[in-house]
Parts: C-alpha cells; structure tokens; sequence
C-alpha cells in the first residue's frame, strides 16, 4: 500500500510540482495545506503517513507545527523542507522531533522514502 | 520732566517739610520724655522712608511698592504730630500714630510687585490697617490723654472717659498686633518656600523688615508689661527705633548691592570671555554673571529655522507666561542666539539680560557656528542611520524576494524535472541524459542563488536570532568554531545584524588566511555595549587596513558608534574586537 504524504506549504506551485513528483514515485497525497493551523487540521483529518512540511509557514512555522504534532503521539512522520539549507537553521531542526530535513530542491521519492525507512 | 517726575519732586519737597515739622514741634514740645530722641528718630525714619519710597516710585512707576514706602514715611511724620502741644495737631498725630505700620505690613507683603498675592497676604493686611485705624481711633474716643503724667494736651474727641474700657481696647490692640505680624511671618515664610533662588536673594531687606518688626513689638510688649521705665526704657526705644530706621536702608542696600555685584559679574563675564571659553563654558559664564543656574542658551539655526544647544541637540524656546524670561541676541541684524533665564533676574532691571546679550553676541556668534557644525555632523549620524535602516529593509525584502519568487521556480522546475524524468523512464535516446543534466544545472542554480540570497541578507538571523545566525556560520565553516555563551534576549537589530556581519566576516578571513585548526566567537553584553570577539589560533599577522572586509565593517559598526579593533601579532592569532553600544 502506497505511502500517504500531506504537502505542507505556503507556495502553491511548490505544492503541485511534488504532488505531481511524489505521485508519479508511487506515493499517495492525500492532501495540501499552505499554514500551520491548517496543517494541524488537515493532519487530523487525514491521518497521513507522512506530512512533508515546509519550515517557513507564516504563523505557526514548521518547528511549531512539528512539535504540536508530536504532543499528541503516535501522529504522522514528519520530514521538513525548506529552500534554505539544514544547516541554517542550527540544530533546530535536529531537536524538532521531526524525522529529517530535504532542502527542496533535493526532494524526491528517493530521498524521502531513505528517511522514511 | 515728566509729570511723573514733577510729582515726585513734589512728594519730595512735602516729605522734607513734613520731617521737619515733627523735629520743631518736638524741641518745643511740653510733654516730651526724651526730646533729643524725637529730635533725632522722627524725621530720621520719615525721611528715609520718603526718599528710598520716592527712588523705588521713580524706577518702577507702575509698581506700588514705592508708593506704599513713601506713604510710611508720610504717615509716620504725621504720627509726630503728637509731640505737639496744641491739642488738634496732637490727637491727629495720636490717630495716626500705629498707621505707618499698617503700611509697612502691605509693603512688605507687597514686595517686590506691588500687589498682594494669595489670601493670607490679603488678610494679614486687611488685619494690619483694621488694628492700626479702627481700634486705634475707638481707643482715641475713650482714652483721656490728661490722666498721663506726661502732661499731654487734652484728647478734642474724647466722647466718653472711661479709663478701663481704654485699657481693654489698647490690649485687645496689642493682641490683634501680636496676631497679625505672626500672620506675617507665616505668609513671607510660604513666599520664602516657593521661590528660586534668585528670588530668595531679592527678599532679604523683607525678611529682615519682617523679623525687625518682630523684635520691636516683642521689645514694645516686654517693656509694657514689665513696667520699666527711665534708663531701661530709653534704651529700649533707641533698639526699636533704630531697627525700623534700618529698614528703608536694608531695602536700598539690598538694591544697590545686587546692581553692584551684577555690573562686578558682567566685567568678570567680559574678562573670562577674552580667554575663549570651551563649549558650554559660555553658558556657565553666563548664568554666573546673571546668578541663575537654570540659565539656557539656545543658538539659532538659520537653515532649519529650529533652535539647538552647545552640542547641536534641539531646544524649544519656553511660551510667554512659562516664568521664564527670553531675550534674544542678535549680531549685524541677525539673529545669533536665545537666552531663556529665570524671569526674576530681570525683575530689577528689565534691560539686563539684553545687555548681557549684546557684550556677548561675538562669543555667542561664535558658539553659534560650533553648535551649527554639531548639530550637521547630528544630523548626519542620523542620516547614516537612517540610510542604513533603509538598507537593511531593503536587502531583507530582496532575500525574501528571492526566497517567495525565483527560488520557488526554480525548485518547482527542477521537481517537475525529477517527474518528467521518472516518467520517462530507461529510454534510448538519450533524453533522459539531458534531462540529468538538465537537473544538474538547475541544482547548481538553486544553490548558487541560495548563497547569493544568504549574503543579501541573513533570514536566518532575523528569524531566529543571533544564536542560531551563529550556529549555522559555525556548521557551514570549515574551520571549526567554538561559540561561547551568548546574549539570551534579542539585540536591536542593527546591532544584532553588525554583530552578526563582524563575526561572519572574520571568519571567512579567519578561512582564507588564518591557517587556523580552530576558531572561537564570543558575544556578551557590558555596560549596555555589546561586545563581540573573534579569535583563531591562526599565523596572525593580519593588516586591517588591506581589504575593504574590514574597512566595510569599520564603517558598519561606526554608524553605530562602536569601535572595532584587530588584534594579530605575527605567530599569536588573530582577535577581531567590537564594541557596540546598544541604545
């Protein structure tokens, strides 16, 4: 059974660029959602496997987004992106309870199924 | 002459004639104690009241205070009708007898405008004329003026020879006295409180009046109730009359001694000037001169049409009616300077401060054109600033520019490139090569654009702060750098920023030519300064004057007033120091 993956991101076209990548590499998006709140919501819902969340979400950021995530357990992996690098953001993103980070132009059902595994 | 003039040689000549009647009267008196006494005090003390009373009128006309002095004066010569034998002049100068006191109670509580300010002073006088005409003439209706030993004429208005009823009108009379210089007391001690301290000083000649009038009627008390009488009592009277004698002469003293300190003050002011004051020395020297500390001096910017102070801070001139005075000083019909001072100083002499003004308008000129380069190099501090703030706006607009736009495009082509290749699968043909490269190129445009949006600005550090700014310089470096502890609160930004540029840079030259294994980076807070060091265990050496790197940073850090300084003894390392203040 196909991963299922919620795109987190306040870009539309980021958005429909790996949806359409994420599909044609046999994963399963169940949903969008372009701010933290909806993020939440939309996680709640959908009960993803995965949601591939953007760190530069206006309101709540994706470090926020993460660790209200995992306050309530057992909720879906997280794996962070963002057009910046990992290492701008210090060790934050080593220490958000997320399962890793892909700088955005190395996102591909490769490199996120190497984390997921 | 003006009639004001005229007038007052008038007042002048009656007041002459007006002494000197008392003074025949008193040598030809039959009912006379001590003679010589009456001869000498009685005109002594109009006299000086009249003539200090007339020169007070003639310098401030629209001030009563002069006239109130003169009619002391008047009213006590008046009073020394009642050494004279024949018995109408004698019970005119009985009934008048206690009224130049009443006068010298609203002069005092007069001074120095002329008018009565606060209820207490009105009622205290209003007290002071009842006890000195009211109850002294019911008093002159019952008192037998033959019953004396003295041999005083018959009393013409006597309308009822009642000895005890006299008594108790004359010690109700006395109390009332006792009553109202106590209110005096207490109103001149509430002025005394709320006054500057210039002021104070031009109410010395009242507070001495005030406790002179005390002592005297504590003395006229004493004496009465004791019963003494002869030697004692001569003495007694010379004290009192020579104290209230005193008194127009404390008034003058006290105005010439002022003039003549404040002309002293102003030949001092001319000499210290010739030796060319520092800034604000000028100010010092005048508010000496005129003995206000709360003296300004404000220079006048043509250009901005604004007033500044010795050091090119804007000043505002106080509104009329603040209590404070302003005269302004102005050289070859310019406008120079403003000096706002303490209203009283002028009080006496409204013309002083212009007088000043005008034997100080060249070192006034002078300090103006210092004040007027203090105020440009201000203004252009706050001008770099403020370039500066426009700047860092607009870098952090670009990053983000580029972040939201061409970075978002380019990773969605290079992801629908991955797609399209996925798609495409192992085909012959050789397109999925060019797309690899295709993807390839791409990445290393993404990530060229990514460095060139960090060194616009770091979104980092105005995200997240100095310390994960910080830890990503550390993670991305190739040397590897300790971080020390750091500041826990934000830092303003610009401060945060040239911190964080200060450090960034010393450690790509700690990259480039260090030769270091290992580098640190400390930030802490001292004395409201930031203080920012950088040091590596590399082969030192290093020029800060070679490379605009750190010139660029000099700059930087002195547009906000901080120092920067390196320290690279060849073979010891390298220390870049920064010092910004913090606001």
């Amino acid at each position: 059974m196909a991963t299922s993956v919620l795109i987190v991101d306040d870009h539309p076209s980021f958005r429909a660029s790996a949806r359409m990548l994420l599909e044609c590499e046999g994963y399963d998006v169940v949903g969008e959602a372009a701010d933290g709140e909806s993020a939440l919501t939309e996680a709640a819902r959908l009960s993803p496997d995965v949601v591939l969340l953007d760190v530069g979400l206006p309101g709540l950021d994706g470090f926020e987004v993460t660790n209200r995530l995992a306050a309530n357990g057992g909720g879906p992996a997280v794996v962070l992106t963002s057009s910046r690098e990992c290492c701008d953001y210090g060790s934050m993103a080593d220490c958000s309870g997320a399962r890793g980070f892909i700088t955005k132009g190395e996102l591909s059902g490769e490199t996120l199924g190497a984390l997921l595994a | 002459m003006t009639s004001l003039r005229r007038a007052l040689w008038l007042l002048a000549f009656v007041g002459v004639v007006g002494g000197a009647v008392p003074m025949a009267l008193a040598i030809g008196s039959d009912h006379l104690d001590n003679r010589a006494l009456n001869v000498v005090f009685g005109p002594l003390i109009g006299w000086a009241f009249i003539g200090t009373g007339l020169f007070a009128w003639w310098r401030r006309p629209e001030n009563r205070f002069g006239a109130l002095m003169t009619a002391v004066g008047f009213t006590w010569c008046i009073a020394g009708l009642s050494v004279a034998d024949e018995p109408g002049l004698f019970i005119a100068g009985l009934l008048l007898g206690a009224l130049p006191y009443g006068f010298l109670v609203h002069m005092l509580l007069a001074f120095p405008r002329g008018v009565l300010e606060g209820r207490l002073a009105t009622v205290v006088v209003s007290a002071g004329y009842f006890v000195t005409t009211i109850m002294q003439f019911t008093w002159a209706l019952v008192y037998d003026t033959t019953r004396e030993e003295c041999g005083c004429p018959p009393n013409p208005l006597l309308a009822w020879d009642n000895q005890g009823v006299a008594d108790f009108l004359y010690t109700a009379q006395s109390i009332l006295a006792i009553v109202v210089i106590a209110g005096l007391i207490v109103a001149l001690y509430r002025r005394w409180r709320g006054m500057s301290r210039v002021q104070r000083r031009g109410l010395t000649p009242v507070i001495f009046t005030g406790l002179v009038l005390a002592v005297d009627l504590a003395i006229t008390l004493a004496a009465d109730l004791s019963g003494v009488s002869g030697a004692a009592e001569e003495v007694i009277d010379i004290v009192g009359l020579s104290l209230l004698a005193s008194v127009p002469f404390a008034f003058l003293a006290g105005l010439l001694s002022s003039r003549v300190s404040r002309a002293g003050a102003v030949g001092g002011l001319v000499t210290r000037l010739a030796d060319a004051p520092r800034r604000g020395e000028l100010r010092d020297a005048l508010a000496e001169a005129l003995d206000d500390d709360s003296l300004m001096l404000a220079y006048w910017l043509p250009d901005t049409a604004s007033y500044v102070d010795a050091r090119g801070h804007p000043v505002r001139i106080p509104a009329p009616g603040s209590g404070r005075g302003v005269s302004h000083v102005e050289r070859d019909g310019r406008r120079v300077a403003t000096i706002v001072y303490d209203a009283s100083v002028a009080e006496d002499d409204p013309g002083l401060v212009d007088a000043i003004g005008s034997a100080t308008a060249l070192a006034l000129e002078n300090e103006r054109l210092d004040a007027e380069l203090c105020a440009r190099v201000e203004e252009l501090r706050g001008s770099r600033m403020r370039l500066m703030e426009v700047g860092m706006a607009e870098r952090r607009g670009l990053e983000r520019n580029l972040h939201d736009g061409a970075q978002q495009r380019l990773v969605s082509l290079a992801l629908t490139l991955r797609a399209a290749r996925t798609r495409l699968g192992g085909s012959e043909d050789g397109a999925g090569e060019l797309l690899d490269r295709a993807e390839l190129e791409l990445e290393l445009a993404i990530s060229e654009l990514r460095e060139l949006a960090r060194g616009i600005h770091p979104a980092v550090l105005s995200d997240r702060g100095l310390p994960a700014a910080l830890e990503s310089l550390a993670a991305r470096s190739p040397v590897p750098v300790e971080v020390g502890v750091l500041p826990a609160e934000r830092l303003p930004e610009p401060v945060e920023l040239a911190a964080y540029y200060v450090i960034s840079e010393a450690l790509a030259n700690v990259v480039k030519y260090a030769g270091a294994t290992h580098a640190t980076v400390d930030v802490a807070r001292s004395n409201g300064d930031v203080l920012v060091e950088v040091g590596d265990d590399g082969v030192g050496g290093a020029d800060p004057a070679r490379g605009t790197g750190l010139r660029g940073l000099q700059d930087r850090v002195r547009a906000l007033e901080g120092r920067l300084a390196v320290v690279s003894e060849s073979g010891q390392g390298t220390r870049v120091k920064a010092r910004i203040p913090c606001g």
